[in-house]
């Protein structure tokens, strides 16, 4: 009896919190998380989220972990990291004989490709100021044109190594 | 003349520390004098690291070339540093 009383007075607090909580529409899970709807069965397809249970009409419901692994979805994709590179992730977090070091690990990984781009992205715009540099822009013919005719050399000679 | 074997990591990786104790045991084997290592972290030295094209350290490059991106056993190791050797006294 006394148990039953205290339920009624806190059920939140008392046993099965996942399943008591687990009462959010895939609307409200998407609001709470500012993400879109669509998101959510993207990442449900990609097997980054499931549904805590259906409901009995068999529609998706979520809890509070659903919103914090979105949370952490939207911040990892803001880091650049893939959908893959946040599924990796999120398997060390769930796994026991993981560490700290593992993630590290992970987003030193990603720096260091985030760099690779940055530098060759640098290397694009680069060879384009050479480009710029070498057209005074006035009204001459196409096929007069220096940077047009740079390119077929650099085609000529084929791909840099 | 010497080889230069320089190997990208991070402090604090267990793994990494475990993994190259065994690779520089061989270099002790073949000798301090013919090949010099040198532990590279890469968030100190970033940008010579993404020159190089590390991107999954911990790797080993030889005389400034990522011959490893991943890092290779210890006979692969060995092999790749005794033919480099056996290279060097030729023009």
């Amino acid at each position: 009896m006394h148990e039953e009383a205290m339920s009624r007075v806190s059920p939140a607090r008392l046993k099965e919190p996942s399943r008591e909580s687990a009462a959010l529409t895939i609307g409200k899970v998407a609001r709470i998380a500012q993400v879109s709807v669509d998101a959510i069965r993207f990442y449900e397809k990609e097997g980054l989220l499931s549904p805590a249970r259906k409901s009995d009409a068999g529609y998706r419901l979520y809890n509070e972990d659903a919103v914090r692994r979105l949370t952490f979805i939207k911040h990892a994709q803001h880091c650049g990291l893939s959908l893959a590179e946040i599924r990796e992730l999120l398997e060390l977090k769930s796994r026991g004989d993981s560490c700290c070091e593992d993630v590290r690990g992970v987003a030193i990984q990603k720096k260091l490709q985030i760099e690779a781009k940055i530098r060759a992205l640098k290397a694009m715009s680069q060879a384009l100021s050479e480009l710029i540099d070498i057209c005074a822009g006035d009204r001459k013919p196409l096929d007069e044109c220096p940077i047009l005719a740079a390119l077929e050399s650099s085609l000529a000679k084929g791909p840099r190594p | 003349m010497s080889i230069s074997v320089e190997v990208f990591s991070t402090p604090g990786c267990g793994r990494c520390a475990q993994a190259t104790e065994t690779l520089k045991s061989v270099v002790a084997e073949l000798g301090q004098d013919q090949v010099v290592w040198r532990d590279v972290n890469v968030l100190d030295e970033l940008d010579y690291a993404v020159e190089l094209g590390v991107i999954t350290p911990p790797s080993i490059a030889i005389d400034g070339e990522l011959v490893f991106p991943k890092l290779p056993t210890a006979d692969k190791f060995r092999e790749e540093l005794t033919r480099r050797l056996n290279m060097a006294p030729a023009p």
